[in-house]
């Protein structure tokens, strides 16, 4: 749980993503306290996997500045980022994507300490130590020699969760972690995910699983046309949402699950 | 993806046609082994027929074997020409694929010029270009008081032909390297920045690697196709099999018989090379494999 008094470890202001003309960014704000849990939903094109991108620069936003722990890094409009500072608010957070992207030439455990042998320049066995804890914590161990091809989808994204969390970001970003996986195979990253969130892992989770984030957000965020329309905790947003757009989402979300 | 549903082989104790589906998968080897066996007679008849007409020519198959250690002597220094040329060509196309790459005009200005003069001129004008103009600039540079740059111009034969294959190859397979570069989905080198690595780190360890083993097939084909090709430096006088078979055929007029011989052992080297190459597919592939 979020406690109030602590300085927030993410804070966005007015960030704004042009892709051309295609406006997907409006100004979006906000902040995420440490130890947090925050929901993104939206339909399908509303910004969500853009705004996470641009957290963790693999889109350069168009205007605004982000905050990220000690990092901070300005966008003025027409100017590119600087490489180094885009590296440094990259290091400050970590990225799950909804296809793993595990690298496929690499085993297990390899693919968790590349970022620590490559970018933290750890020694082997020191990385390699970090890295076994890691996959112990997503239950993996014992998969650390084997290849992702042999690796169910659900056991694919733990490796990539290890992956993300083996660098010590200061907050993990989850782009739809589970859409890509049979039904079978979604509760056992959900489970890794819950058990992050009780940790005290500070996270931003796009996702569709309603119950994930009735259950472990601390706050949920109703993205529409790149705007930020409503936020705050699942039990208001996802049973009397305040804003229109957000209550047509989830009643139209919840009719196409047939729940 | 999830595999259990997938019906997998049955056993004697589960399904009670076994016997039926082994009869079938018997007849089915017999019908393959019978096509093989039909495909190799074909193969043999060709030669038998080759040689008969060959025979009834006049051709002398016993002065090409009675000469071919001559010839054989050349194998190595093709196989060391081709080797050579292959790696610088390697070297030259992994870079003209990552300047073509590049978001620098000045780089893809370079490797676009390098790879358009070099696909549309014959490789028999670089060859000639290389071994007699570039001492002729090179004249003038001594001249001009700079003997370093003059000699540096000047290659021997093998350097010259080393140096001709590989820019030529290397222009071919800055295609092939961009193209498997580019086979490598978006999201790997997303996930590498995602955990912060740089472009170096990126391409090193985790596209290369992958495009490598996407391309091994092509690199391999190159390098069948330069052995051939590398008969061309033979015009520069370096011993290897073309020249030396055709320094035999000139002095006995032997034509058929020695360059017969020549082209059996260049034959022989690319089915060599090919089963070299499918054994490397096979072994980088090794963690692909379910
Ligand atoms: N690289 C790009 N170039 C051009 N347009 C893009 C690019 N990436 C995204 N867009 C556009 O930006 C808009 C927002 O896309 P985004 O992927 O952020 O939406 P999303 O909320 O994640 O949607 P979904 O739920 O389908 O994943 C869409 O209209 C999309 O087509
Ligand atoms: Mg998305």
């Amino acid at each position: 749980m979020p406690t109030n008094d602590s300085k927030p470890i993410v804070q966005v202001e007015n960030l704004h993503k042009w892709f051309d003309l295609l406006h997907v960014l409006r100004g979006v704000s906000f902040t995420v306290d440490p130890q947090e849990v925050l929901v993104l939903i939206g339909r399908s094109g509303s910004g969500k996997s853009t705004l996470l991108r641009c957290l963790n620069m693999l889109e350069e936003p168009s205007a605004g500045s982000i905050t990220i722990g000690p990092v901070s890094v300005r966008v003025e409009p027409g100017k590119h980022v600087d490489r180094r500072q885009a590296t440094a608010i990259r290091l400050q957070t970590g990225m799950v994507f909804q296809e793993f992207n595990l690298f496929p030439h690499m085993t297990a455990l390899q693919n968790v300490i590349e970022g620590l042998v490559t970018v933290k320049k750890l020694p082997r066995e020191e990385a390699a130590a970090i890295g076994e804890k890691y996959l112990d914590k997503v239950g993996l161990l014992p998969k650390r020699d084997v290849h992702p091809v042999r690796l169910s989808g659900g056991q694919k994204q733990r490796v990539a969760i290890a992956r993300s969390l083996a660098m010590e970001p200061k907050v993990l970003l989850f782009d739809e972690p589970t859409s890509a996986l049979d039904p079978e195979l979604i509760g056992e990253v959900l489970d890794v995910m819950r058990r992050l969130a009780l940790e005290g892992t500070t996270m931003m989770v796009v996702t569709h699983e309603m119950s994930f984030a009735s259950d472990v957000a601390d706050r949920v965020l109703y993205l529409d046309h790149g705007v930020i329309v409503e936020q705050g905790p699942p039990t208001q947003i996802l049973k009397s949402p305040q804003d229109e757009r957000t209550a047509v989402f989830l009643r139209s979300f919840l009719e196409s699950r047939g729940d | 993806m999830d595999l259990s549903n997938v019906m997998q082989p049955g056993d004697r104790a589960s399904d009670p046609d076994w016997e039926m589906g082994l009869r079938l998968l018997a007849v089915q080897r017999r019908r393959r082994l019978a096509f093989a066996v039909r495909l190799a007679a074909v193969w043999l008849a060709l030669v038998a027929a080759l040689a008969f007409v060959l025979l009834q020519l006049n051709v002398d198959p016993l002065y090409a074997v009675d000469h071919s250690a001559f010839v054989l002597q050349g194998v190595l220094t093709t196989i060391g020409v081709s080797m050579a040329s292959i790696s610088v060509a390697t070297v030259l196309a992994l870079l003209g694929a990552l300047g073509k790459l590049s978001r620098s005009s000045i780089a893809q200005g370079i490797a676009g010029f390098y790879v358009s003069l070099i696909r549309g001129t014959p490789l028999l004008i670089q060859i000639y270009l290389i071994y007699l103009g570039l001492p002729q600039i090179g004249q003038q540079f001594a001249n001009r008081g700079m003997p370093g740059i003059g000699g540096m111009l000047t290659l021997n034969a093998i350097q010259s032909g080393i140096l001709a294959l590989s820019v030529n190859y290397g222009a071919y397979m800055t295609e092939i390297f961009r193209a498997g570069i580019q086979s490598i989905g978006h999201g790997q080198r997303e996930a590498a920045k995602s955990i912060g690595m740089g472009e170096w780190h990126i391409l090193r360890r985790v596209i290369l690697p992958q495009a490598v083993r996407v391309i091994i097939p092509d690199i391999g084909n190159q390098f069948i196709a330069m052995q051939k090709d590398s008969s061309l430096v033979s015009i520069m006088g370096i011993w290897e099999i073309t020249y030396r078979a055709n320094r035999l055929a000139r002095k006995d007029i032997k034509f058929m018989e020695m360059f017969l011989l020549a082209a059996a052992i260049y034959w022989f080297m690319t089915i060599v090379s090919s089963w070299a190459e499918g054994w490397l597919e096979r072994r980088l592939s090794h963690a692909y494999e379910r």
